[in-house]
């Protein structure tokens, strides 16, 4: 079954309820960090944080707003990290959910290309070299519950379900979202399974919140790979 | 060739779209089938209360059957009334509260001007809190005020706390702070 993630950012009131049953969840250890002014913590994602509220303080149209945007993997459908490894003993997307999901297979490759070919920057790096990020809590969807984050959050921000469900929430959202916020949006809802609504251009909130966020080489080995993807799946059937 | 993170997106995704219409008759997903053990499968559940806030939002706590029956998992209990399965993330950390390497299980002690904690026994800590109360609530201790009223106060002592507490825990320690004298009754939450 086709799965995916509704993240309504005009009810997020940045508890971080999500972001600490994450790492509940996983067993993740917590992170020295330091004050830097803002109650955004820690700074960015890590092999250690897999789930981030971030927060950022704009003057939009001569009024402060305070924005949450609480980040994660998208869950592409066509994964660009997968195509770049092109090994799915690393990076493989689960059939049942359409989770992309990262193994310790990850180590044995370059750890800055698989990054930079994520349109959101999302993988981490651990000490040992494995890459590491959201798992859309695959053991949980798998046995008929739901993420971590969805079933904490206390506002309705963070929903999960069937992708035809999760879009037609979406524009149920929006069209709610738009008598406040005009310029209320969906982000990449037909690129991803992790869609994005925010208040205001999805810019204010993080650099990489679209995937429109600057531009990068595709090597010609990784187009190759994409296109030839279904090809070398069907091969590895046979095989 | 130079594209922006977008189009490749979207040229990918017309790739795929070129080839699933092309016909080929069969199911081109990965053949992987990681069916994963829910790390509860085999934990005892426990419904329990978050005892951080007001709000009182219900928990299930999971804990191991095999050996020392420790917590695998808390989460929020969607069969509760007040939240419905959510916590915040105090609550979402619960499991810390036992699961944590960083917990103090024992009373400690800084003396005035030292940089160190050091451990010390329960009784020494009960006695030593009992004497310095006693001694400061006698020294400050006003029975009448400046115009003569009858006031039977302390305000040299203060009470913090606290947000962790029941009705009945609450009960006893309003009895003894007002007991001692106190004027001086907060709570946590409020600062």
């Amino acid at each position: 079954m086709s799965m995916s993630f509704l993240v309504d950012t005009t009810l997020c009131t940045a508890c971080r309820g999500c972001q600490v049953a994450c790492k509940q969840w996983h067993d993740l250890p917590a992170e020295e960090t330091t004050n830097r002014g803002s109650y955004q913590n820690p700074a960015d994602l890590s092999f250690d944080t897999y789930k981030l509220v971030r927060m950022k303080e704009e003057v939009i149209d001569g009024q402060m707003r305070w924005l949450f945007f609480p980040d994660q993997c998208r869950h592409c459908l066509e994964p660009p990290c997968q195509d770049t490894a092109g090994d799915e003993s690393a990076i493989f997307t689960d059939a049942s959910s359409g989770a992309v999901i990262y193994t310790a297979n990850t180590k044995g490759f370059d750890a800055a290309e698989i990054t930079e070919s994520c349109p959101y920057n999302i993988p981490r790096k651990g000490p040992d070299g494995t890459l590491a990020k959201c798992d859309m809590c695959l053991d949980r969807v798998q046995n008929g519950l739901q993420p971590a984050c969805v079933k904490t959050c206390p506002t309705g921000a963070m929903n999960f379900g069937t992708r035809e469900a999760m879009l037609s929430l979406g524009n149920r959202h929006l069209a709610e979202a738009k008598k406040k916020f005009p310029k209320a949006q969906l982000l990449d809802p037909g690129d991803v399974r992790v869609i994005f609504l925010t208040g205001f251009d999805p810019n204010y909130y993080h650099e990489n919140a679209i995937a429109s966020g600057g531009s990068f080489d595709v090597t010609r080995q990784v187009a190759l790979r994409r296109m030839l993807r279904p090809l070398t799946g069907l091969i590895s059937q046979l095989l | 060739m130079d594209v922006t993170r977008r189009d490749f997106i979207q040229i990918s995704g017309a790739t795929a779209a070129g080839l699933a219409v092309s016909g080929l008759g069969f199911d081109l997903k990965p053949v992987k089938a990681h069916a994963q053990m829910l790390k509860t499968k085999y934990a005892t559940e426990t419904t329990s209360i978050c005892p951080y806030c007001a709000v009182g939002c219900g928990v299930i706590v999971h804990t191991s059957k095999k050996g020392d029956g420790r917590v695998i998992n808390i989460e929020g209990d969607p069969d509760h009334v007040i939240n419905r399965g959510s916590l915040c993330s105090k609550g979402a950390s619960l499991a810390q509260l036992t699961e944590n390497t960083q917990r103090v299980t024992e009373p400690m002690y800084r003396a005035p001007y030292a940089k160190e904690w050091k451990k010390v026994s329960w009784n020494w800590a009960l006695t030593e809190i009992a004497k310095r109360t006693k001694d400061t609530r006698d020294a400050s201790f006003t029975f009448k005020n400046a115009k003569g009223q009858v006031v039977n106060r302390t305000t040299e002592i203060a009470s913090v706390g606290s947000a962790a507490m029941d009705n009945e825990e609450c009960w006893i320690y309003q009895a003894l702070m007002r007991a001692l004298g106190l004027v001086y009754i907060e709570h946590q939450a409020r600062i």
